[in-house]
């Protein structure tokens, strides 16, 4: 009983802290710059927050309808999180348009593999065939959100990009992901054992508010100066030259 | 199963390198102004000299000396952060998880000289920690002073 509400706990702090990132966003109308990252939050919100909820006190736990909603969306978040990611990449490569059209390619060829691996799982189970793909497709997606997150950071790193913002954005994503992972993975190995199902029960809720908090930080703390490449660039530099 | 495994790896690996990333995004904070020395030099803490000491010569100074060094300069700063002009009288988030960070590279520390590895990089990011804390303590005290209310007015108003 206790474990229950302390993950039901969790979950509610999380709903909460996405709603003080949506409202911070809009608070500061640092939304224009952050487009991605307000969608995302808020597909969270609605999709983890309230349309699970409601599906899950409408039909109830064990129903197949609450088992198919809550993997669909699953899918769902697991594309916005790779969107996400690919929104990050895409900050990163701001200044330098050749290694965007690089990075865009490969990001189109994870995804395509992604697609081609979890495609490759119907073959092995036609009993479960909807189900089978979605689940194989969601983990497979998050997984490789966690490797590309990874070669971010290490860009971002190798290339010296002053970028606060980001960086934190990113370990943010990363701790979510890393964690989510590790957690599933332990499932696995222990075939699914008590103990790993419960301690997953409690690290999804947590690093999901880990990386919420992060990216309050970040939104909030972390320096402003933020590459400006396009009109914005060039109306503070005539600013600048009006105000000399 | 194996690749269940591998997977698991990897990710908790991930996972506090990620941790650890924060924590030195967190530690490469810009202030205003210097503001450790005059808190270093008010409250006699060693930090700088193990750090000029590890910079100079490659390493540190012996270890039982090392240990004691920054586990007190680290009990001062943490007591200085909680009650030296803090209103709530309690720690932030970032300083709580950067406690705990040091007390994971404080492990790193012992570990190593157990293990007769190097003993440098994890002494220095130690030092830099300890560094933010005493600029922080600094920055608050500076901010309490340049104020509304100057360190005079206080007391001409006491």
């Amino acid at each position: 009983m206790s474990d229950l509400l302390f993950t039901r706990g969790l979950q509610y702090a999380g709903y909460v802290v996405e709603a003080i990132i949506c409202l911070l966003l809009f608070w500061h109308g640092r939304w224009k710059r952050l487009k991605l990252l307000c969608m995302y939050v808020g597909a969270l919100f609605l999709l983890d927050g309230v349309a699970r909820s409601a599906s899950f006190s409408f039909f109830g736990q064990g129903s197949t309808q609450y088992y198919y909603f809550y993997w669909v969306t699953d899918v769902m978040l697991a594309l916005g999180a790779f969107l996400l990611v690919c929104g990050f990449f895409h900050r990163a490569c701001a200044q330098d348009e050749k290694r965007w059209a690089f990075v865009r390619l490969l990001l189109v060829s994870v995804f395509t593999i992604v697609l081609g691996v979890s495609a490759l799982s119907l073959t092995r189970n036609y009993a479960h065939l909807y189900t089978m793909f979605i689940i194989e497709f969601s983990q497979n997606l998050y997984f490789s959100c966690l490797v590309l997150n990874t070669l971010l950071y290490v860009m971002i790193q190798q290339l010296e990009i002053e970028d606060d913002e980001l960086g934190l954005l990113v370990c943010g994503l990363g701790v979510q992901f890393a964690g989510e992972a590790a957690g599933l993975a332990l499932v696995h190995v222990t075939w699914g054992g008590a103990f790993a199902t419960i301690l997953f029960g409690y690290l999804s809720p947590i690093c999901t508010l880990g990386m919420l908090s992060i990216w309050i930080y970040a939104i909030g703390k972390a320096p402003q100066e933020v590459p400006v490449p396009s009109k914005l660039g060039k109306k503070a530099a005539l600013l600048e030259a009006v105000a000399d | 199963m194996f690749m269940a495994a591998l997977i698991l790896i990897v990710s908790t690996g991930l996972f506090f390198f990620y941790l650890q990333a924060l924590c030195q995004k967190i530690l490469r904070r810009q202030f205003t102004q210097e503001f450790s020395q005059s808190i270093v030099n008010a409250n006699r803490l060693e930090f700088p000299s193990v750090r000029k000491a590890i910079e100079d010569l490659g390493s540190p100074v012996e270890y039982p000396r090392l240990t004691l060094t920054l586990k007190c300069d680290f009990l001062a700063l943490t007591y200085l952060l909680k009650n030296a002009a803090n209103v709530n009288q309690r720690y932030s988030y970032e300083e709580r998880l950067l406690i705990v960070y040091f007390k994971f590279v404080f492990a790193s520390l012992v570990s190593r000289h157990m293990l007769k590895l190097r003993e440098a990089p994890a002494a220095l990011k130690l030092t830099r920690i300890l560094e933010y804390f005493a600029n922080v303590v600094g920055e608050r005290v500076n901010t309490v002073r340049f104020g509304n209310l100057t360190a005079s007015d206080y007391l001409l108003n006491l």
